[in-house]
């Protein structure tokens, strides 16, 4: 079998099993059929958008989403309220920004559905947290990101008002070794933190 | 529904979901949810199969996002070929839905479809191009692609040798990418000025 002629085939996903691996162990081995196969993949993956079909049932999205948080979570439930100093491994994206997993602790009584936080750090150490299943603060109240610099007493960092996904864009910089944390406070902010932080992580 | 990641391309989000951004595979889904159970349903014809596929195609992005490589092909290519590579395992074992989705081959009219215009003009751009095909071309991707049919069960179906059958489908696939990648083709915009 001359595997060169498999290349279209394989990008059809027309080969039989034993076929695909023969080719695929070819193609470990042959950058001319690399090169041609990622031309192919991506014209037949074109044929994908000529199809005529009804819209997925909206449940498909929900139960997606659902099964990915329960497979892979950050959140790590807890008992007692505390400081989270728990942070995921540090990793350089595509986007040329960091993205740090945020351990997230939270009173199960108050949030029933899981949180998870993402802190994305931006070339000049500014930063995002990006925060799904956070309930919209109560009426009176507000959330408040705090960043805490090393060995420094936490600085306002932004109010927002939680909500099924949002996005916070930090003020100032985040400085290496620095705590994130998000606090409840009443509407307006205030200058320090005067209850426990709903979740925070060191950068 | 939440779009705040809309402004960030596709690559950058499965690099977002490889660190557990749950809100990026959701923005995945948004982008190309539809397009995906368009195609599984058209290689599967049943919907609780389609949505299997569809379902288990982004749960394999959201696992395996981390070794996803942006120099080796768009991201929407790969989620999609995920999505057509598990639906194709699932037709080749139901063997009895095999023969409808020969026999329903040509596309279902849906009527009141909603849909964006980007996806309308992406369909009447590739759905062009396969017309501007020769028909043994054009026969051979179809069945490949949206029948499930392996190389060697098109010859025998067919009645080809199986050079035949692959010279089929590497040319029609080599016509669609210049069709593609050719401006001036049917439904192309071009600048009047």
């Amino acid at each position: 079998m001359d595997a060169h002629d498999l290349t279209a085939a394989y990008a059809l996903d027309a080969l039989a099993p034993d076929e695909a691996e023969a080719y695929e162990r070819h193609l470990s081995q042959c950058e001319e059929c690399r090169e041609q196969l990622a031309e192919l993949n991506e014209t037949a993956t074109a044929l994908a958008f000529a199809t005529v079909a009804p819209a997925p049932p909206a449940r498909l999205r929900a139960s997606i989403l659902d099964a990915a948080a329960a497979e892979r979570t950050n959140v790590v439930p807890s008992r007692r309220r505390r400081w989270v100093t728990r942070g995921l491994a540090v990793a350089a994206a595509a986007v040329a920004c960091i993205v740090v997993g945020l351990a997230v602790s939270l009173s199960q009584s108050s949030h029933p559905q899981p949180i998870s936080a993402s802190l994305v750090l931006g070339p000049n150490r500014t930063g995002s947290l990006h925060i799904s299943g956070l309930s919209a603060a109560p009426h009176g109240k507000t959330y408040e990101a705090w960043v805490i610099p090393a060995g420094h007493s936490p600085r306002p960092a932004g109010l927002f008002p939680g909500g099924a996904s949002t996005i916070v864009h930090l003020r100032g910089t985040v400085p290496p070794k620095s705590v994130v944390a998000v606090t409840l406070e009443r509407a307006g902010g205030v200058k320090a933190p005067t209850t426990t932080p709903i979740f925070s992580a060191p950068t | 529904m939440n779009r705040q990641l809309a402004h960030l391309s596709d690559e950058a989000l499965v690099a977002l979901a490889a660190r557990s951004e749950q809100s990026a595979l959701a923005e995945l889904y948004d982008r190309y949810g539809r397009t995906a159970y368009g195609l599984a349903f058209r290689v599967l014809r049943d919907q609780a199969l389609a949505e299997d596929a569809v379902q288990e195609a982004f749960l394999t992005v959201w696992r395996t996002a981390s070794r996803f490589m942006p120099e080796r092909g768009k991201a929407s290519t790969w989620i999609l070929t995920l999505v057509h590579r598990r639906a194709v395992d699932t037709v080749r074992r139901e063997q009895r839905r095999r023969a409808d989705s020969l026999e329903l081959a040509d596309e279902p009219a849906v009527e009141g479809v909603e849909e964006d215009a980007f996806l309308h003009l992406q369909r009447e751009r590739v759905q062009a191009a396969l017309r501007h095909l020769p028909d043994a071309q054009r026969e051979a991707l179809e069945l490949a692609y949206y029948g499930g049919f392996s190389q060697s069960e098109l010859a025998e179906r067919l009645g080809q040798p199986l050079g035949t059958i692959k010279s089929r489908m590497f040319g029609g696939l080599s016509r669609m990418r210049e069709l593609l990648g050719e401006p001036g083709t049917e439904t192309s915009w071009t600048p009047t000025t």
